[in-house]
């Protein structure tokens, strides 16, 4: 019997849950908890330590599915299945959410995250959500990863159909399985399970949209505020929302003191853009210390954001959230 | 002092640093003349507006490019400034500059 593992990663709400659910033939072990605090109220519900299902490919082979946990706070699981459980896998597959403002970004950071693991490993980009958002596509994949250095396979996917991450898996195991039939296989996956699809759990309650053109998840999507997110994101007490303009289009900081200083730091970042765009993007600004709230101003072309945290939080965790937020706003 | 900062510059943590007197760097081995005036511009309007309005914040790191800057205020009005590569854990420069402050404030 051949065993083989492929372990699944990427950002929140990616769709490595669904994956792994999609190919499994156990019914898959799954942490999912409901989301309770930080940006993602978008789902309901997200993996806290891993996922695992198992896929019997053939007679003589077997898959064994792993997948991460997507929020940052869990990021020690990541170290602690690469160097046990999926020490021996295959291949990683990086699921990318095409919905958000900057794919490339989350590419980049998980890339960095996993550089060690894929030395001796094959890496697939497995873009989903493409049928919500269909920019980038994979000629611009292609070409922004070959401005990068990475060669690699990049595939479209949509992680509800088992034939469409059987295409993941067999980008990876056609030339060690060549006799597998996959044909065969997509069928039986998709005989005996069906996508999945959730519903949305207040459906019965909701009115019948009007109708536009707009697809229904757009509209989720903008339901949840930046502010919402921020809000609803550990350690954060206060938050300012700007536009292009660094003008503050949205606040709810409640000392005076913290509201001016961030405005303050928002004028500085700004004057900077200004002057110096020669030295680079200026991704943010901190301003820490033992007895005051931590300060921060992120910024990006189109919006910029102003944190109040709690001191105790680490300037790492400050700097990972407000990177987050600013993606999950998508306009 | 220069011996002092020949200490802040460690490889792998801070690639080069200076110091703030006021409005003005005193002692630097900054080999990037513009990142040094980015700095020094930054640094002194954020702390000169930290003391206006008593935030009592002691610590800036500005994300620019490549690089991080980090200002550190240390006693009798004056920052360190450090720079490094923004992948640097942040953790690690400021651990070290901790180390270092008690030498500085001497
Ligand atoms: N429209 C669409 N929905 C998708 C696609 N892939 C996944 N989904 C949906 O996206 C939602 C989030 O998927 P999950 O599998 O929970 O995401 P995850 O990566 O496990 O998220 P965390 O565990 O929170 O890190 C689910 O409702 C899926 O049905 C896709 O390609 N298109
Ligand atoms: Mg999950």
């Amino acid at each position: 019997m051949a065993d083989y593992k492929i372990l699944f990663t990427g950002s929140v709400c990616s769709g490595k849950t669904t994956a792994i659910r999609s190919l499994s033939d156990i019914e898959t072990i799954d942490t999912d908890a409901s989301v309770s605090d930080s940006a993602i109220r978008r789902k309901q519900k997200t993996t806290i330590a891993m996922d695992y299902g198992v896929l019997e490919m053939s007679d003589s082979s077997r898959l064994h599915l792993y997948g991460t946990p997507g929020q940052e706070r869990f990021r020690f699981m990541w170290q602690l299945m690469m160097s046990d459980l999926v020490h021996d896998a295959q291949a990683l597959v990086l699921l990318v959410d095409n919905t958000r403002n900057d794919p490339f970004k989350d590419i980049r950071f998980y890339l960095d995250e996993f550089r060690d693991y894929l030395v001796q490993r094959q890496l697939i980009i497995a873009v989903t959500h493409s049928d919500q958002q269909a920019h980038p596509d994979h000629a611009y994949y292609m070409n922004e990863l070959k401005g990068m250095g990475i060669f690699t396979t990049v595939l479209f996917i949509d992680a509800r159909y088992p034939d469409s991450v059987l295409e993941v898996v067999k980008s990876v195991l056609a030339e060690r399985e060549p006799d597998l039939n996959w044909d065969e296989l997509g069928q039986r996956l998709m005989a005996h399970r069906p996508p999945v699809i959730e519903e949305e759990e207040e459906s019965s309650e909701a009115p019948v949209a009007a109708e536009t053109s707009e697809p229904p998840e757009v509209k989720l999507f903008s339901a949840v505020s930046l502010m919402d997110a921020a809000m609803n994101t550990r350690g954060i007490t206060g938050a300012m929302h700007l536009g292009a303009d660094r003008k503050v289009l949205e606040t709810n900081i409640g000392s005076m003191q913290n509201q001016a200083m961030l405005k303050t730091m928002v004028n500085l970042v700004a004057a900077l853009e200004k002057k110096v765009a020669f030295l680079g993007h200026i991704d943010n600004l901190v301003l820490c210390g033992p007895e005051h709230e931590t300060l921060s101003v992120f910024v990006e072309e189109r919006q910029a954001l102003g944190l109040c945290s709690e001191k105790e939080l680490s300037l790492a965790v400050v700097k990972q959230q407000g990177q987050d937020l600013l993606q999950w706003s998508g306009e | 002092m220069k011996e002092l900062l020949g200490q802040v510059d460690k490889a792998g943590v801070v690639e080069s640093s200076c110091i703030l007197q006021g409005a003005e760097i005193s002692v630097s081995t900054f080999a990037s003349r513009n990142h040094e005036t980015v700095a020094k511009k930054a640094f002194s309007y954020v702390f000169q507006n930290v003391s206006k309005l008593r935030t009592k914040h002691d610590e800036a790191h500005l994300e620019i490019g490549g690089k991080r800057l980090s200002g550190f205020m240390l006693n009798g009005e004056r920052v360190l400034i450090c720079m490094s590569d923004k992948n640097t854990n942040v953790s690690l420069v400021r651990e070290h500059i901790y180390l270092l402050k008690p030498k500085f404030e001497a």
